[in-house]
């Protein structure tokens, strides 16, 4: 977690947020929703380089989706088309209901990794994803429990002080996801993101997703300071400013290629376990 | 219950689904698959109170 991590060579993580739970193809019309669709996503990106997926599951008309069996039906559908990847559910949806939020984490098998809102997050003019204390906890010990990996999402510098109420019950080592964007996001720059790592306990392992144009620069700069990254359509559905990306496999390449041109190799996902204590 | 406004429709100028989607006719747009949840009032949501093109329609006396 390191600036001498990078210099170490330390592989980097890269996750791929193939679907998201906010938009569709309306707005992103290549956007994975089904089941086959993303399983094909899946493929392009392990070959790319990504060794985890973060998941959210559609109804066939692209609405959301907490159920698990449908979870289920794209786990499957993405367990024959990789040869290997770190399956991560999302816990994440706004407005839904707390029971619903958890259903994601009762599938079977359950998945190697969950991940876990760490405070209010505003959608909209008049909606707010609450994130209780409360639900956090219920949804953590259930984690605990079935042996899931958090992936603690912290949208904010607030949402790392509720981290902080957890981390002596976390699993080591607690891996924190640093978000950049708009609205209830940390605003998005470089300054920021070093401000959060001063913050961030010396034993956490950190990926930073970085929404929009930010993807670009603040993952790299996550490479260079010893982090992983997210990239994906979830969080960019642009490749550069004016041309829309391509796949989920086109930013994942990318991603790849800044990493092992910076000396940092790209973990398989044998080795992402390893980093994260999986299993 | 659902939304007044709410339509499922397959396609518009810019768009053609194989499955019906959610439709806004208060801004004329598919909505965003988290604001469907919204539209349809699932797990207590609110259009009269939570969303804002349901709010300004009222309004603006478009019901």
């Amino acid at each position: 977690m390191t600036y001498q991590e990078y210099l170490d060579g330390k592989p980097v993580i890269i996750t791929a947020a193939l679907t998201g739970g906010v938009q569709g193809k309306e707005t992103v019309p290549n956007l994975p929703e089904t089941p086959s669709e993303i399983a094909e996503a899946a493929a392009g990106a392990e070959a790319a380089g990504a060794s985890i997926l973060h998941l959210h599951a559609r109804q066939e008309n692209g609405e959301r989706s907490f159920d698990a069996a449908r979870f289920e039906e794209i786990d499957g559908a993405i367990r024959d088309a990789t040869d290997d990847v770190i399956i991560q559910h999302s816990t994440g949806g706004s407005g839904a209901a707390d029971a619903v939020r958890a259903q994601p984490l009762e599938t079977e098998p359950a998945p190697e990794m969950a991940s876990l809102d760490m405070g209010p997050m505003n959608r909209f003019k008049h909606l707010t994803s609450e994130n209780t204390r409360g639900l956090v906890d219920r949804l953590h010990e259930r984690m605990l429990e079935r042996g899931i990996k958090p992936e603690l999402e912290v949208f904010n510098t607030g949402h790392l002080n509720e981290s902080l109420r957890i981390w002596n019950d976390l699993a080591d080592p607690p891996y924190v996801n640093l978000i950049f964007g708009g609205g209830t996001t940390t605003i998005p720059h470089p300054r920021n993101l070093m401000s959060m790592l001063h913050d961030l306990p010396d034993d956490a392992e950190f990926n930073v997703i970085g929404f929009g144009p930010h993807q670009l620069p603040l993952t790299t700069m996550s490479m260079l300071l010893g982090g992983h990254v997210r990239v994906g359509l979830e969080d960019n559905a642009y490749y550069r400013a004016g041309e829309p990306a391509k796949s989920n496999a086109q930013l994942v390449e990318r991603a790849a290629r800044i990493a092992e041109e910076l000396g940092r190799p790209v973990a398989n996902t044998a080795e992402a376990r390893e980093i994260l204590q999986l299993g | 219950m659902a939304c007044e406004f709410l339509e499922y429709r397959s396609g518009d100028e810019e768009h053609s689904f194989e499955t019906e989607r959610a439709y806004c006719t208060v801004v004329d747009e598919f909505v965003l698959p988290m604001r469907a949840d919204l539209c349809n009032e699932r797990f207590g949501l609110d259009p009269a109170t939570e969303c804002e093109y349901y709010i300004d329609a009222v309004a603006d006396g478009d019901r």
